[in-house]
């Protein structure tokens, strides 16, 4: 390839770094150089969605670095740079202060370098960078609370990147290389047995980082507590960190899809069970993000369109959650809420539960398109579960517009629909027909566990079980540990698509 | 020469068992963080196990002496990835030490269980409330 579009490129990475590291010696740059950085990425990711590319770039000789600019990282690196220009927009009106532009523009860069990495030790530094940075915006507010939600995120995202380590080390003693196609041609090389244990290493961390079902048991609490603005980051890009990986190796390992389809499943059941229990707003949108991450990893062609309209959303909501004064949803529909905020909440809240003609619907169009059989059964169940989720977000009274608008939000919900609209200007009718039953059955689920609520006088909740002490975390990452050695050296998941 | 590095890896994988369950077993906050440095130490030992395979001499060349392909290099490359995860282990090492420090005034014991039962009461919000059965 020719080298001036190697050096745009590598520019293109580098700038955010360089800008983090301006912003603290020229604090009244801070803003615009977030700005920069954030418009950089939206641009790299609408060009190559738009089909230019791919690009890839080999750095320091055949073991080196290995990026790939393609239609996988698109929609992760649009979806990164929307996320941060709406955090910024919604913290327009204070003054952005201390380390916080330093650590949203690192968090940017190394969440694109994890987007466009294809080999395992680049992407192994990505996450880390993106994980110590994560830990410490998290630690916007010194409670002791944060304190203790953070360190449970450093420890367990530590952790498992040690076990991915494992993996990498089997993989270059058997290989001599890192990179994602290596683990290809591991069978011809090692045999079944060897290629099954270095997957299910690198996969438990991935699934781990990216907070897919028992293993992803650190995110709830952890989305929940942190501040709403780096809440709304986590949900709608960090997540995506290990998303993106883990659909690079669906896409080029095939033998791995139905084993991603039962976690997927499994995760999207489980994080809806749980958030039609939760009572407090910004845990049901974490528990509702286990969920929706565990529908994309079903498919690796439609996994990065769902990841983008899932992040947009739920950053939106989340940033809406820090606006809104209740937290609570039993006294949720007692007080009104202005149009401004009515507005991009229902927006984002629809486009998740998959309304058309939202960016959700579209996704979750393709989704269903692409699973048959059993599955196709449980995803309409986790479809329905979900409705009923964002059924209840949606039943509070309107209260005539008041204050300013809420930017980030507004532009987060605009491109939800203006994108919708872009994909699918007239959807077929058995489409429509079958989202409409999906809302309906959810709204319907929805109304009935409210009567379940009134009848139990809202002090008894369902009784599930507390799956969030750190003990649990990393028992949940042991038992996905096993269960994915003994699946990939069984080879028996016939069953499951 | 196959059967010292078949015992060596042997042991490292003990040391990364012995890390987790370490990091499952022990209460104590501290202890778990050791623990998840056993696991991170004996991972660094096994990538410098790896680069021994070929041989031991150090492959840095002195300017006067040219390469000589007879001689048993150890292999660089892992030895370069792991000193990049030595890095980033320490850093998010001492990250976590000074988040125990604090978490110290807490609880001075460092019993996780302790912190499990810590709530959000502060940004005033009643944000934990409830939300635990």
């Amino acid at each position: 390839m020719a080298d001036a579009s190697s050096a745009l490129l590598i520019s293109w990475l580098l700038l955010p770094l360089l800008a983090a590291f301006t912003a603290p010696l020229l604090p009244s740059l801070a803003r615009p150089l977030a700005l920069l950085s954030a418009l950089l990425s939206i641009g790299l990711g609408l060009a190559l969605s738009a089909g230019l590319g791919p690009w890839s770039l080999e750095l320091i000789g055949p073991l080196g670095v290995l990026l790939q600019f393609d239609a996988m990282a698109a929609p992760f690196v649009l979806l990164n740079g929307l996320v941060v220009l709406a955090v910024l927009l919604d913290g327009w009106r204070q003054p952005l202060t201390g380390p916080f532009p330093v650590l949203l523009m690192v968090l940017l860069a190394g969440l694109d370098s994890a987007f466009v990495a294809v080999d395992l030790v680049s992407l192994y530094v990505a996450l880390e960078v993106v994980g110590i940075t994560a830990f410490l915006l998290m630690l916007r507010q010194l409670g002791g609370l944060q304190l203790w939600i953070g360190l449970r995120y450093l420890l367990v995202g530590n952790t498992v990147m040690v076990v991915y380590l494992l993996g990498v080390a089997l993989l270059y003693m058997r290989t001599g290389s890192f990179r994602f196609t290596a683990l290809a041609e591991l069978t011809p090389l090692a045999g079944a047995a060897t290629q099954a244990l270095v997957l299910a290493l690198l996969l438990v961390a991935l699934l781990t980082k990216a907070g897919v079902f028992v293993s992803g048991l650190w995110l709830p609490r952890t989305h929940g507590e942190a501040p709403a603005e780096v809440s709304a980051l986590l949900s709608g890009v960090v997540v995506a960190g290990g998303l993106c990986p883990l659909l690079r190796l669906s896409q080029l390992l095939p033998q791995l899809q139905p084993l991603l389809v039962a976690i997927g499943l499994a995760s999207a059941l489980l994080g809806v069970l749980y958030a039609l229990a939760e009572t407090d707003l910004k845990r049901l949108l974490a528990w509702s993000t286990l969920s929706q991450v565990g529908l994309v990893i079903l498919d690796p062609a439609v996994g990065g369109v769902y990841a983008l309209a899932h992040g947009l959303a739920k950053a939106g909501l989340f940033l809406l959650a820090g606006r809104v004064q209740e937290r609570n949803l039993a006294r949720w529909r007692q007080s009104a809420l202005p149009l401004q905020q009515a507005l991009p909440l229902w927006l984002g809240a629809l486009s998740i539960a998959g309304a058309p003609p939202l960016l959700g619907f579209w996704a979750k169009e393709g989704l269903s398109r692409g699973l048959s059989g059993p599955a196709s059964g449980v995803l309409l169940l986790a479809m329905v579960g979900t409705a009923a989720v964002y059924a209840r977000l949606l039943l509070r009274p309107l209260a005539p517009a008041s204050g300013g608008l809420p930017f980030g939000p507004a532009l987060l919900a605009l491109v939800l629909l203006g994108g919708g609209l872009l994909l699918a200007p007239l959807p077929a009718q058995g489409s429509l027909l079958k989202a409409a039953a999906v809302l309906a059955a959810g709204a319907g689920l929805e109304l009935l566990l409210d009567l379940g609520r009134r009848a139990a006088g809202g002090a008894r909740r369902l009784a599930l079980p507390q799956l969030e002490q750190l003990d649990d975390l990393l028992g949940g990452i042991a038992v996905v540990g096993a269960a994915l050695m003994a699946l990939l050296l069984g080879g028996g998941l016939g069953w499951a698509v | 020469m196959a059967e010292p590095f078949r015992l060596l890896e042997a042991l490292v994988l003990l040391a990364l068992l012995a890390g987790w369950l370490g990091l499952l077993l022990r209460r104590n906050l501290f202890l778990k963080l050791l623990a998840m440095d056993v696991m991170g130490s004996a991972v660094v030992a096994l990538f410098v196990l790896l680069a021994a395979r070929s041989g031991l001499r150090t492959p840095i060349l002195e300017a006067p002496v040219l390469p000589q392909p007879m001689q048993a290099w150890a292999d660089p490359i892992p030895q370069a990835v792991i000193l990049t995860a030595i890095v980033i282990g320490l850093s998010i090492q001492a990250l976590l030490l000074v988040v125990i420090t604090r978490l110290a005034r807490i609880d001075p014991l460092l019993d996780t269980a302790s912190f499990e039962q810590l709530r959000g009461a502060a940004d005033g919000s009643p944000s934990g409330a409830g939300s635990h059965g």
